[in-house]
């Protein structure tokens, strides 16, 4: 698990604390209830908080998954 | 009876103060953090969080700060429906929730004001939104007034900056938002007259809005400003209990200068010495004797030559305001006990200040628990942070009639301890044509007496403490009786000095709260209480919700002096003929003020 995957699962254990750490990776907007809009702008600044970037209104729009999200955030530290 | 020995019930949760005074607010994931890890808790307390915009992480940081100060309970946040703050406030009112936080922002007043409405800006809509502002305003108070008879509610203003609408470059004010914030100042200054109501002041420098978030979520905050929002409305809410007294020091604290060196008009505390500082210290002192804080004085002096600077006429407060004043060249340390003696509060209660780190770390020393604190008349920028420092320490959100008797009245208890009130003769009590009243009306019943609930210890039945929204519901419950007891004598007024609380079934009362201040110990007001309860309230019966603590040894002497035993049920109680039988002779005058 590298450096990223860390931080985003902390993200994650943060606003999903019921949610088990094996199946963060495989969750999104579509497989997991908990996972609303309400949670995702909770999820998404989680994030921005934690890597310190400033997200743009479409990439709350498409950062829908956790693979979505890491890639997003390998891209940017690229 | 062993009154002491039982330690069978269960303490509910306390008013607890917060801890945390870092001034770095949380960050939205350490707030998320603290949720977690605090989800197992005890008593489920639910706060309502009013506003128009989506609550989102104001939520989750006021949670856990409200968990932070509330460590022993579990902290829920309810709040209502978007675009809706004064149905929002009407829904706290239904709810079940102890408290309530209202945020306002100018978009709840005119959704013209916020950036999510297309209502336009020209000028007629601008003369619109100044017509329309004045009734939404009032329709928010009456709700807000209507959430006060149920719950404490505290209120943040707007805070987030207008839209672009005055005529003005940026730098220069327009008429119109000169009146919006006209209007607004007079809003706010209406609310705080509210019983119940405390209006916040966000000192946050961080910027405050952020429209991408405002625009996509309606979420109108930057997470750091909406830290500091939260840490304020909790704050506010969770207020630590006020200090009771300060203890000055005179030479170079209270005045610049050590006047057995320079004489009595050598010390100075104003601007044209540029000693002023010590002047604004003296000012800052008679505001918090006005605010009932007790004054007093410990300095390594004579007596005479502290007394004759207190004769002088430009003095920036009255040296009446001072009692006791202490001056000889003992230990700081001996001084310090020697007020609080007089006054018989606890060193936690007092702030201790004076200008020599050697005398603050020896009186430190002696009082671990007290406040001491160093002033500086070299630096003006230390000196103002120990004024706020203070203000802080002393604020409270509400100054009742006994703050204002309560200097009066030590030194009336110093005069009744000199005529031997101390040892409690009926003849000498039956002299003092003392009356006691007795209160039973519940919409007086608040403010000063929770106040003595909250802070009461040695005559404490049980030593509970009660939130403001705790005590409402109490109180609303029809079989609720709650006397607040006053004495007054040829000594003067002690004002409101007992609480007793308690449900009434049939011939049966049950107090689970019973306290009085220690400045009305000795002068049988407790028998006179009872007296009452008994005779002129048809009771057989009363049932004590006792529990002992390190600090009601007298409220245990009295219950074994009047004849308490335990009860099968668990508790303590009391029959009339037992009371009446071991009272004796009361020596003052009864007053009742019913419902």
């Amino acid at each position: 698990m590298n450096q990223i995957t860390q931080r985003v699962n902390n993200c994650f254990a943060n606003v999903f604390p019921d949610l088990r750490p094996e199946d963060a990776a495989r969750v999104s907007t579509a497989s997991f209830a908990k996972w609303d809009s309400v949670a995702h702008v909770t999820l998404l600044s989680s994030i921005a908080e934690e890597f310190g970037i400033e997200l743009e209104m479409s990439d709350f729009e498409e950062l829908t998954s956790y693979a979505l999200i890491v890639d997003f955030l390998e891209q940017k530290q690229q | 009876m062993d009154l002491r020995s039982k330690r069978t019930l269960t303490l509910p949760t306390p008013l607890v103060i917060p801890k945390d005074n870092s001034p770095d607010a949380m960050t939205l994931n350490q707030a998320l953090a603290v949720v977690n890890s605090k989800k197992v808790r005890g008593l489920r307390q639910v706060h309502y969080l009013a506003c128009g915009f989506e609550p989102l992480h104001l939520s989750v940081l006021l949670r856990a700060y409200l968990l932070t100060a509330l460590p022993n309970d579990d902290v829920e946040i309810a709040h209502g429906v978007y675009g809706d703050l004064r149905g929002n406030i009407e829904a706290a009112y239904q709810s079940p929730a102890l408290a309530a936080f209202v945020v306002i922002e100018w978009s709840d007043l005119d959704s013209r004001l916020g950036l999510r409405a297309s209502g336009g800006w020209g000028t007629k809509a601008k003369t619109d939104i100044l017509v329309s502002l004045e009734s939404r305003m009032n329709q928010l108070e009456s709700a807000l007034c209507h959430l006060c008879t149920r719950m404490p509610v505290v209120v943040a203003g707007p805070s987030l900056p207008l839209p672009p609408i005055g005529n003005t470059i940026d730098l220069q004010a327009s008429v119109f938002e000169l009146e919006l914030e006209q209007m607004l100042a007079i809003f706010l200054v209406r609310l705080s007259r509210i019983t119940g109501l405390r209006i916040t002041r966000c000192p946050s420098a961080n910027p405050r809005m952020d429209p991408r978030m405002e625009l996509m979520a309606g979420f109108p905050y930057k997470i750091p400003y909406a830290s500091s929002l939260a840490r304020t409305l909790s704050g506010v809410l969770c207020q630590p209990q006020p200090k009771k007294g300060l203890i000055t020091d005179l030479d170079d604290t209270l005045w610049a200068g050590i006047v057995g060196e320079v004489g009595t008009n050598g010390v100075s505390w104003h601007q044209d010495s540029h000693t002023q500082i010590h002047g604004l210290y003296q000012q800052l002192l008679g505001h918090l004797a006005s605010m009932g804080v007790l004054l007093g004085v410990c300095s390594k002096n004579e007596q005479a030559t502290v007394e004759a600077v207190f004769e002088r006429q430009d003095l920036l407060l009255e040296s009446r305001q001072f009692f006791p004043v202490i001056a000889n060249w003992g230990p700081k340390s001996g001084s310090v006990s020697r007020v609080l003696k007089a006054w018989n509060i606890a060193p936690a209660a007092v702030v201790f200040v004076d200008d020599s780190p050697m005398e603050i770390e020896e009186v430190q020393q002696a009082f671990p628990e007290m406040t001491c604190l160093q002033f500086n008349g070299k630096d003006p920028d230390k000196s103002l942070r120990l004024f706020a420092e203070l203000r802080n320490h002393f604020g409270k959100p509400l100054v009742v009639e006994e703050d204002l008797l309560r200097q009066a009245s030590i030194r009336s208890s110093a005069e009744f301890s000199e005529l031997g009130g101390d040892t409690v003769s009926p003849e000498f009590l039956s002299t003092l044509m003392g009356v006691v009243t007795l209160d039973f009306r519940r919409e007086v019943a608040a403010g000063r007496a929770l106040e003595l609930i909250n802070k009461t210890n040695q005559f404490n039945l049980n030593g509970r403490r009660i939130i403001e929204g705790e005590w409402q519901r109490y109180l609303a419950h029809e079989d609720c009786v709650c006397a607040v007891v006053s004495y007054q004598d040829k000594f003067g007024s002690l004002g409101r000095v007992a609480v007793l609380l308690g449900i009434k079934k049939h011939q049966t009362l049950h107090i689970s709260h019973w306290v009085m201040s220690c400045r009305a110990f000795s002068r049988k007001i407790e028998h006179h209480t009872l007296e009452a309860i008994f005779t002129r309230m048809g009771v057989g019966v009363i049932e004590l919700d006792f529990i002992p603590t390190e600090k009601n040894n007298p409220l245990v002497e009295l219950l074994t002096e009047i004849g308490v035993v335990s009860s099968a049920n668990g508790l303590y109680e009391l029959s009339r003929s037992t009371f009446l039988s071991r009272c004796g002779i009361l020596p003052h005058n009864l007053l009742e003020k019913q419902e």
